[in-house]
Formats: structure tokens, sequence, C-alpha cells
């Protein structure tokens, strides 16, 4: 298994309290990755480090064999790790135009824009959405939106935290739907929640978070 | 004093279109908008700065700006009056009693609210909205961007309000700009020289004027909000 994300040793703490004394912890490149913990145990913030949103202090941290310093990532690695939001924050403009933002960003405009951002779209079942104003989109459906954002993006790596929570019923059945696809299509995920069903997907890898230690289940 | 027949020469003043009143109107809304047009990128990337970023003073920059809003506009005309005298420090911009001064103190009496504004609805955005933009691999400056696009509702009633205080405003107009008819009289001293004269036709003519601008500013902030996504 090559690496695409390790670190040797990762802690962040707050004030006296130290929440995350983790590591050595690798993601294999196509490989999927859960971790459990109770709430507050630091698997948002977890998640949030490796993204580059939240300084920690990590050791020996390589991304695809480039080693990195902690608290800043470089452009190139931004643009291959996607994280998302437990409550995922849609953009107040059109669905069309949050799932291109990213695009827009990596500069691929006009038509091939447009298409990547129809074929996300198509993929997340969202077409029917198109017209409503995001803010009024349900919790589910703005899950949705999120992931087909971050898939049109095609990432190395999707940090997805709790992508199930406060979900239930349908909406949580399309969203697994969705994760279980790219668990299929052998995207590298590493994603922080409770729900039995995510964590039971065929080939997951599972990790516990406990007093700031990351085991292997 | 007939206030009802004043009131109907007003209206008889704006409807036949009187030259020396409508270039009244057309100097106030022109030293107005430039003035914000002027002040409105610095006040915004200040307000954003003193909201998103921790640096040395900036507690002391807040505590300034937020006196700064109940500034009066008199100080701020007489500060300005001493800097553009012949013999002051800017004497030589020759700028004193021409419109090009009017936009300086305009736009320095618009600067704090312009600021305030954005600061507060920067502080007020949702922090995911930049965690997002940076997390699809926005730029720096993008990611600004878009969360100030985010919070545009706000920073648009901000100049909106910036628009109101400097439309009639009258005590720096007055000392920087001198009144001069055609060249620096605009509403606010307008009317206080007709009122004074005891022309109140005029005076209540381009008092309607300031009040449908305010109605104006107030319906187009109604549709900012139903386009802004608040309820």
């Amino acid at each position: 298994m090559s690496a695409l994300l390790s670190f040797r040793h990762l802690r962040k703490s707050f004030g006296e309290r130290e929440l995350l004394d983790a590591g050595p912890f690798a993601i294999g490149e196509g490989e999927a990755y859960v971790i459990t913990g109770d709430n507050g145990s630091g698997k948002t913030t977890l998640l949030r480090i490796l993204a580059g949103l939240e300084e920690g202090e990590i050791a020996g941290f390589e991304f695809h064999g480039l080693p990195l310093d902690h608290g800043s990532l470089p452009d190139a690695v931004r643009h291959d790790i996607v994280y998302v939001h437990q409550h995922p924050y849609l953009f107040h403009t059109t669905i069309m135009h949050n799932i291109g933002y990213g695009l827009a960003a990596r500069g691929i405009h006009g038509t091939e824009r447009r298409r990547l951002a129809e074929e996300a779209i198509a993929w997340a079942g969202v077409d029917h959405l198109r017209a409503i104003y995001p803010p009024k989109l349900s919790g589910g459906e703005k899950q949705r939106v999120a992931l087909a954002r971050a898939k049109v993006l095609r990432p190395r790596l999707f940090l997805l935290d709790e992508p199930t929570a406060n979900l239930d019923g349908e909406a949580r059945g399309q969203a697994i739907a969705l994760i279980r696809q790219l668990v299929q299509d052998q995207s590298s995920l590493l994603i922080a929640c409770h729900d039995r069903e995510l964590i039971e997907l065929p080939g997951m890898r599972r990790f516990h978070l406990e007093g700031g230690k990351l085991t292997q289940v | 004093m007939d206030i009802l027949g004043s009131t109907r020469q007003a209206f008889a003043l704006l409807l036949s279109g009187d030259a020396e009143l409508w270039t009244i109107i057309w100097i106030s809304l022109r030293v107005s908008l430039v003035a914000l047009a002027a002040a409105t990128p610095p006040a915004v990337v200040l307000g954003y700065a003193l909201a998103q970023k921790r640096f040395p003073g900036r507690r002391i920059l807040v505590v300034l700006i937020q006196g700064l809003l109940s500034f009066p506009t008199v100080v701020v005309g007489l500060i300005l009056y001493i800097l553009l005298t012949r013999q002051g420090p800017l004497g030589s911009w020759h700028l004193l009693f021409t419109q090009g001064a009017m936009i300086m103190g305009q736009a320095v009496i618009a600067f704090p609210v312009l600021t305030a504004f954005a600061l507060a609805a920067v502080q007020g955005a949702d922090p995911r909205a930049h965690e997002t933009a940076v997390s699809l691999g926005a730029s720096p400056l993008r990611a600004t961007l878009t969360t100030l696009l985010e919070v545009r509702f706000a920073v648009v009633a901000g100049i909106f309000n910036g628009f109101g205080r400097v439309i009639s405003e009258v005590g720096c107009a007055m000392m920087v700009g001198g009144n001069i008819a055609g060249v620096t009289r605009n509403i606010p001293t307008a009317i206080a020289l007709e009122t004074s004269k005891g022309d109140f036709a005029q005076g209540i003519a381009l008092g309607v004027v300031l009040m449908l601008f305010a109605l104006g500013i107030s319906i187009a902030l109604g549709l900012l909000q139903g386009r802004g996504g608040l309820k």
C-alpha cells in the first residue's frame, strides 16, 4: 500500500487539555477509512488539521511523498484534499455555482465547468433542486450537493465529517449511497462518523479515537 | 409663512425642471457618490481585516472607528479646512471651496460607517463560508471575496447608510465647499441658505428630494433584503 497521507505524530491541545496525541497514521491511496469515537474525542479536529483548516503539531507529515509543515498546506496539496463539514455550508447562489466553485478556483471555466458540474449534479441526483435557493434545502439535500461539490474536483482525498449525522430515513440512505459509490470508485476517504451502516461498508478500514489516541479496530 | 403655498411652489419648481434646483441636486449626488466610491474599497478592506485578522493595535482601531461614527461632521470640515487652507499643509492642492474638498470630507465622514458595517458583517459571517471556500481550493483573495459576497447584504446596507449620512450632512460641505452657487452648493447647504433668506419653496423642494432619496434607499435595501436570503 502506498501512503497518500501520513504522519508520525500529531498533537493538539486546548490550554491544559490535550485533545489529540496520535500517530503514526497513514492513509493508503484508494482506501477508505472511518474514525469512530465519542463526541468531543477530537475526530472533527483531526480532520480539520489534516485539511489545513486548523493548526496542530504534526511531525513527519507527508502527502503523496511531499513533506509538509504543519498548519499550512501548499496549493497543490490543498487542491488534492477536500473537507466537507458535518453541516455543509452552501454559498448563497445557485446549486450550479456552488458545484462549480472549486472548478473556478482551479481555473476551469466555461463549457468545461458546466459539463463537469452537470455530471456531478446527475451523480448526486440533485437535478430537481436547481431552482431552489440553497439555504432553503434540507440537511440531506445540502449534504448531497456538498458531496457533489467535492467529487467534481476529483480530489485525491475526501475528508468527510459526520456525513450522515442528523440525517434520517431517505436522506441518510441517499448520502450513504453516494459515499458507498465513492468507496467503490476507489476514492481515498477519511470519514469521521458514528453511523453503523457507513462503518460496516465493505472495504472500510476502521480506527477508533479515544483519549487522543488512534487505534485500529 | 404660507406652508401650503410654499409647498405648491416647491413642486412646481421641481416639475418645471428649474435649472438651478437640478444643478444643486446633481452636485449633491455627484459629490456623495464619488465620495462613497472612493471610501468603500479601503473601508471594506479595513473592516474585513479588523474582523478576521489579529494584529497589534486592532482593538484601538475598532474603538477609534466606533468613536468616529458619531464624530460631528462640522469638526471633520474644520480639520479639513485647516489642512486645505492656503497656509495649511495641503494648501498647495488648491482644493478648498471645490467639489474635490467636499468629496474628501464626505469620504472621511462615510469611512467609519462603511468600516463598521463591513466589520460587523464579516464578524457575523458563518465561519464555514470562508473554510468551505478554502477547502474547495480558493486562493486567500478569492476566499475573502467569497466571504464578503456571502455577507453582501450587510456590506451594501453600510454603503446605503454611508450615503444617507453624507447626502444629508451640511457642516463639512458648508465649511470646505463654501456653498458656491453652481459649483459647491448641494442640497443641505442650499436648504440652509434658502431658509435663512426666507425662500421656503426651494428649501421644501430640496427637502422633498432628500426625503425621496431616503425612501429610495429604503426600497433598495428592501429589494436587496429579498434577494439576500434574509427573512
